[in-house]
């Protein structure tokens, strides 16, 4: 009797539960399975492109759900963005700025202005066109007085430079000289100094003024054209048009698109946590793995043995590193959150040049590579990506793996071994221990924290490993650095857009968590974008070689490795382009073979 | 009764508060914010932007007035705005995720219930069975396959090679809506369902026997018997209606237990409830998202509670609250 009720109950529960979930269903009640569409087009021979199909993406984490270019923060966004939103300027192979929405672009002779020529005829999502106001509203827009309060973080990237823009983005005026509209399909972007980076900087993805014209800054995070499918307007390939959040993304052509009318009906991104991935790949439930996270390296052979898919693999842009903290910040400096190289007290032993070399020639990165990495990744001697022109391998002293070299480097740097224990005292007598630190969150870095361990202890340096770090508490330590840490495990995503690595290394940058202070390098970073030398890509490729070679030799940081990105697609997939940078590239040329 | 209910409620608001000052106090205790992570993500951005809206933010204010802040608006139903997901209020967050949650967390537990219950009186009828030690033997392997391995197995064998569950979310596209909708709801239950009620089950089959058998030793139940009562009636009437108490008290907990049992299941099954949106908003430090739900399963948990008091006094006579 009492168990029939219960029973009852909970089935009553769960009816209406369910039936008041399914009344709130959006009531377009289109039934489709997850995968196939009527393919339209004739079905002609393979290589010449059909229209019609639907493919679906998987990627391990959603979305915040922000899918407003000035406003987003994650790569996961960026795969719904880099297929709804266009920028003026696009990269090529060589990372070289090619036109995109803008058709042709003049600057002028001191390189503090650009004055560019829009295509026409461009249409946005909801059919209205694009002019050259929409480029201004959208410069205006990362200027505003407001916008990092709201939660933007473009403007150091992308406006800073622009005229005016210190006192517009105080709200001192509202006038904006930045970024002009000479007519409907002009845009002049005036800089406050000669600009060596002026096509980067006007490579932001634009955003439409009749949309978000009268909303205020602050109200733009909240906006329903920010955060729902179906008004999310840009004027790229695909229009985001529906969602299960957290779920599914879909993207559905926009037939008007400028360039051309993509071939796909639809793409579908998924939200697949990383270890169905390879199996929903295999049982052809997903089409493709890509941004931002890939194959993982150790998954490669598997992948390669399906014969439905194909592979892409590249270098990625970025590099893990073992950083020694060459100075620490005074307890003062950090309280007050100053970053003075002029207060900085060097950190016994670890400011010592020879030791950081002898470091360098006792680990073998190759070996990291291959058992870490299984071979895809290479290793990299100077922390500038390796596409970029900047990139100079025979500048930079490559360490390979030599334990005697580091053995005697030691020697000649005075750290012996004076009590026969197997391990190195300092140079006056007293014990040495270096501690290792490292973040957890990396599969890769945390095995390769042991890994280093051992290398270094080989060569007789007494290492202490310290317990990983969960990352937040890690980078909190990391950069108060008034602390007793020696060496750091870190690593880096860089931009594609420029290869100076002014943020990173020089001495007054936050992130320049060794706290190197080297006088040549801060002449040699300071040169390579003074201008009007800089305006020549060699002059300032020579600067960067230098610069390489000094960074190299002095060694702030011992770049361990870069990994490489490995992509997979279902053969069924073609037309499939990937930039150095990024997977998704001119989707309106991909299209599906069955 | 009525008192005694109004009596458990009004305790609620003390303990809410100490809860309040549990929850905000362990935030404040964990090392970074939600913009700490950040500026390692995209070395492209100027550390001085997020300083910037950190301050904007008011995560640089003293600890008393953030408190202050966060429980004065807590009391009017507001929970301020995420700090991960710009822009999206915390209460619209745990909104769209807490049906999913609620709909998977009554469903395993039906399915635990529906399992557990007939099985655990067969076993206690028929101890040292064939069936009783397959289901002890299935007991102990229930409570020990760790969640998210089963999870892994499930959806490999059941939804990878045979095909016949979904993997992953809670409906195969967006366009599905009706009767269709509720369907797909349903069919994308059943492994994570399963999955959460695992251990559940196995618990619940080894309590319902030992209280069964414990009952069915008992003098009332002897004195049933030597009377003439069928072996039927004394299973239903008698037995049942007692041994189901301590079991009511274990579901009152339950409401808890499944909703942090659903933090792993969720993250492996990538369904969208309120597990992984906790899970996500603690590695993120996004502390209004946090405070917030553990707030929201203290007072279920407090909720829990109640209910079972309440049905304990449904079903045990010789309970009275006045």
């Amino acid at each position: 009797m009492l168990k029939k009720k219960w029973l009852l109950f909970f089935v009553f529960m769960l009816s209406v539960g369910f039936v008041l979930a399914a009344c709130n269903e959006d009531d377009s009640s289109k039934e489709e399975g997850n995968k196939t569409q009527a393919e339209g087009g004739d079905d002609g021979a393979s290589g010449e492109p059909q229209k019609g199909g639907t493919i679906t993406g998987a990627m391990d984490t959603a979305p915040a759900g922000v899918f407003n270019p000035i406003f987003y923060e994650e790569a996961y966004e960026a795969n719904i963005l880099d297929f709804t939103h266009e920028s003026l300027v696009s990269q090529n192979k060589e990372l070289e700025f090619e036109p995109h929405l803008a058709k042709e672009w003049e600057i002028n002779e001191d390189q503090t202005e650009i004055t560019l020529k829009l295509e026409e005829g461009v249409k946005w999502h909801d059919g209205e066109e694009f002019t050259a106001d929409d480029v201004v509203f959208t410069y205006k827009a990362i200027s505003t007085h407001g916008y990092i309060e709201a939660g933007g973080i473009r403007s150091s990237e992308f406006a800073e430079r622009l005229l005016g823009y210190e006192e517009f983005s105080k709200g001192e005026t509202d006038e904006f000289e930045g970024v002009v509209a000479e007519d409907d399909y002009t845009v002049t972007f005036k800089f406050t100094e000669p600009n060596v980076t002026i096509l980067k900087d006007v490579s932001f993805s634009i955003i439409p003024e009749h949309i978000f014209g009268e909303v205020p800054i602050d109200e733009m995070p909240e906006h329903p054209a920010t955060l729902n499918p179906g008004e999310v307007i840009g004027t790229g390939p695909f229009k985001f048009t529906e969602m299960l959040e957290r779920e599914q993304y879909v993207l559905e052509k926009h037939a008007d698109y400028w360039k051309q009318e993509p071939y796909l009906d639809k793409i579908v991104w998924r939200v697949v946590d990383q270890s169905v991935m390879l199996g929903l790949l295999e049982s052809e439930e997903i089409d493709f793995i890509a941004d931002p996270s890939g194959v993982p390296a150790p998954d490669y052979e598997t992948v390669s043995g399906l014969e439905h898919v194909e592979i892409i693999e590249q270098p990625d842009f970025g590099y893990q590193l073992m950083g020694f903290k060459i100075n620490h910040r005074t307890d003062a400096d950090v309280e007050a959150g100053k970053i003075e190289p002029d207060n900085w007290v060097p950190n016994e032993d670890m400011s010592e040049q020879k030791v950081r070399q002898a470091m360098a020639y006792a680990i073998d990165r190759n070996a990291l590579v291959d058992n870490l990495l299984y071979g895809h990744g290479s290793v990299i001697n100077a922390p500038i990506a390796q596409q970029f022109w900047a990139y100079d391998e025979e500048a930079a002293t490559k360490y390979e793996f030599d334990p005697e070299k580091a053995k005697s480097l030691l020697d000649e740097a005075g750290y012996k071994d004076t009590n026969d224990d197997g391990f190195r005292e300092t140079p006056d007598g007293k014990e040495w221990v270096v501690n290792l630190n490292y973040p957890t969150g990396n599969k890769l870095r945390e095995d390769s924290a042991p890994i280093l361990e051992k290398f270094l202890e080989d060569v007789g340096i007494n290492i202490d490993l310290r317990q990983p770090k969960e990352m937040t508490a890690y980078q909190e330590e990391l950069e108060k650095d008034n602390s007793d840490w020696d060496l750091y495990l870190l690593g880096w995503s860089l931009g594609s857009g420029d290869p100076d690595p002014v943020g990173l290394w020089n001495a007054g940058a936050p992130y320049n968590y060794s706290r190197w202070n080297n006088e040549e390098s801060e002449k040699l970073l300071k040169e390579a974008v003074k201008t009007p030398e800089a305006f020549e890509q060699e002059y300032r490729a020579k600067k960067y070689s230098e610069w390489q070679s000094v960074f190299s030799e002095d060694l702030p940081a011992l770049l361990l490795y870069a990994q490489n990105k490995i992509y997979a697609h279902n053969k069924r997939l073609n037309g499939v382009n990937p930039m150095p940078y990024s997977y998704n590239n001119e989707p309106e040329n991909w299209w599906v073979s069955d | 009764m009525y008192k005694y209910i109004i009596r458990r409620i009004l305790i609620f608001i003390p303990m809410l508060f100490a809860l309040t000052i549990i929850v905000f106090g362990l935030a404040q205790l964990a090392p970074g914010d939600a913009l700490s992570g950040k500026s390692l993500a995209d070395p492209n951005v100027d550390p001085e932007i997020y300083e910037q809206q950190r301050e904007a933010l008011g995560l640089n204010d003293p600890i008393h007035v953030q408190y202050w802040n966060w429980i004065s608006s807590a009391a009017q139903g507001d929970f301020g705005n995420s700090l991960i997901f710009n822009g999206r209020s915390v209460m619209e967050l745990i909104e769209a995720r807490f049906a999913n949650t609620l709909y998977l967390g009554l469903f395993s537990l039906a399915i635990t219930i529906i399992v557990a219950i007939p099985i655990g009186i067969y076993s206690a009828k028929k101890p040292y069975s064939l069936l009783d030690y397959g289901a002890t033997g299935f007991g102990f392997l229930g409570l020990a396959i760790p969640n998210f391995f089963f999870g892994l197995i499930a959806i490999y064998v059941l939804s990878i090679n045979l095909g016949w569950f979904p993997s992953q979310g809670t409906l195969s596209s967006p366009g599905v809506s009706g009767f269709a909708a509720f369907t797909d709801r349903i069919h994308h239950m059943v492994l994570p369902g399963i999955t959460l009620g695992l251990a559940g089950t196995a618990t619940y089959m080894r309590y319902m026997r030992s209280e069964v058998l414990d009952v069915l030793g008992s003098d009332y139940i002897r004195t049933a018997k030597a009377k003439g009562m069928s072996e039927r009636n004394v299973l239903y009437k008698h037995t049942l209606r007692n041994a189901l108490i301590p079991i009511i008290t274990l579901m009152g907990f339950e409401i808890g237990v499944l909703l942090s049992g659903a933090v792993i299941t969720e993250q492996v099954f990538q369904y969208p409830g309120l597990g992984t949106l906790f899970l996500s908003s603690v590695m993120n430090r996004d502390f209004p998202v946090v405070m917030a739900i553990a707030l929201i399963l203290g007072i279920l948990i407090l909720i829990g509670n109640l209910i079972a008091d309440i049905l304990y006094s449904i079903v045990d006579p010789r309970i009275r609250y006045d």
